[in-house]
């Protein structure tokens, strides 16, 4: 070997920053990424590959100096995309009627109350079932903690649609729930 | 209809403008009509949010009962019970118990260490053995046989045994299993 050096600039105090960043962004959003995409019809395993691909490809943005603005959209935006690709119909979304055995009803209730909690959560689900897709992916976003302005980055409509779409729904479930 | 009712899902989800805001909140506390609407607006939130729960929840009970389908312990079950079977089917109608002679003890009373040059080699052990085959007339041996020179240091506690020696062990084989076994000096 010659004596000639040369230097790697490689960006490692940004890179161990973006680190940290990352794991506590994974701790952070990888539960509601995964409640996510269950909810767009991906099965487990899917579901959790998706959410690895999404950090791996968010770890490539960082390091590539990528914004790190509005990161957690994008997780989102990456994790939906994926799940799309995923997915190869619309109709595989909900697979069948969901059995609320181990739920939100709690253990002290009486058994009169468990099934009115059960009856309550079918009227829910088959209301949910009812909705368009966009107006459940807007609530299903909006229910992982999304701003409008988040959610409408996720799904590529505007602000405002996204308010109307929100709204709609609520409003859908509420009166075929009758709360 | 109250005239804010279409904003009210907006300011629950703190979307308005901060006056805009301000006002539809001192709206809904003075219009028990939008409280009421409010609350089941919210009311329909938790809900929606508890059944994105369930759905997470499902999706990795499905994942626990997809590891093993239902016909995996069945086929299962149905190849062990055929291998053994199969087994019991390839076996010998009857199996004689393999006698062990061992005339160790017997053929050598304490032995006095030999020198290395008079101690026999396993390979020279060996021909010696088979030599030794014709002489023992009163052993039936089952044909066809297989003789093992081992050094006895293999096969006992260092000591135990003088240095150098070696005992061979005769199988006997008949219908492809070992009927005998004996151990020669």
């Amino acid at each position: 070997m010659s004596g000639d050096s040369f230097s790697l600039n490689l960006p490692l105090a940004r890179f161990a920053t973006d680190s940290c960043e990352a794991t506590a962004l994974y701790r952070e959003l990888r539960k509601p990424l995964l409640r996510y995409l269950a909810g767009l019809g991906l099965s487990s395993e899917e579901a959790q590959d998706v959410v690895q691909d999404a950090f791996l490809s968010m770890h490539k943005h960082l390091a590539a100096g990528g914004s790190q603005e509005n990161i957690r959209s994008w997780l989102f935006r990456v994790a939906h995309n994926r799940a799309r690709n995923c997915q190869k119909s619309y109709a595989r979304r909900l697979g069948g009627p969901l059995d609320p055995v181990f739920d939100l009803i709690s253990h002290e209730a009486t058994p009169e109350q468990a099934v009115l909690a059960k009856e309550k959560f079918h009227r829910l689900d088959k209301a949910i079932r009812s909705l368009a897709a966009p107006e459940r992916d807007c609530l299903m976003l909006r229910a992982e903690g999304l701003r409008y302005r988040e959610i409408g980055e996720v799904l590529g409509i505007p602000t405002s649609t996204v308010g109307d779409t929100v709204e709609r729904a609520v409003k859908k479930l509420a009166e075929k729930c009758n709360v | 209809m109250c005239d804010f009712s279409g904003r009210l899902i907006a300011w629950m989800d703190c979307e308005l403008e901060a006056n805009e805001a301000a006002v539809l909140g001192r709206h809904v506390r003075a219009c028990a009509e939008c409280r009421e609407r409010v609350a089941a607006y919210e009311d329909v939130s938790r809900g929606f949010a508890a059944y994105c729960d369930v759905v997470l929840e499902t999706a990795m009970v499905t994942k626990i009962h997809r590891k093993l389908p239902r016909w995996v312990p069945v086929v299962a079950g149905a190849a062990a019970v055929a291998a053994v079977v199969l087994v019991l089917a390839l076996l010998p109608r009857s199996v004689k118990p393999i006698p062990v002679v061992s005339r160790v003890a017997e053929a050598r009373p304490p032995i006095a260490p030999k020198t290395a040059t008079n101690t026999p080699n396993p390979v020279q052990r060996r021909h010696a053995a088979a030599h030794r085959k014709t002489q023992t007339a009163n052993w039936a041996v089952a044909e066809p046989a297989i003789q093992i020179a081992i050094p006895g240091d293999a096969m006992f506690p260092p000591g135990a045994v003088p240095e150098g020696v070696n005992f061979v062990a005769n199988l006997s084989l008949a219908d492809g299993s070992v009927q005998g076994l004996r151990l020669q000096p």
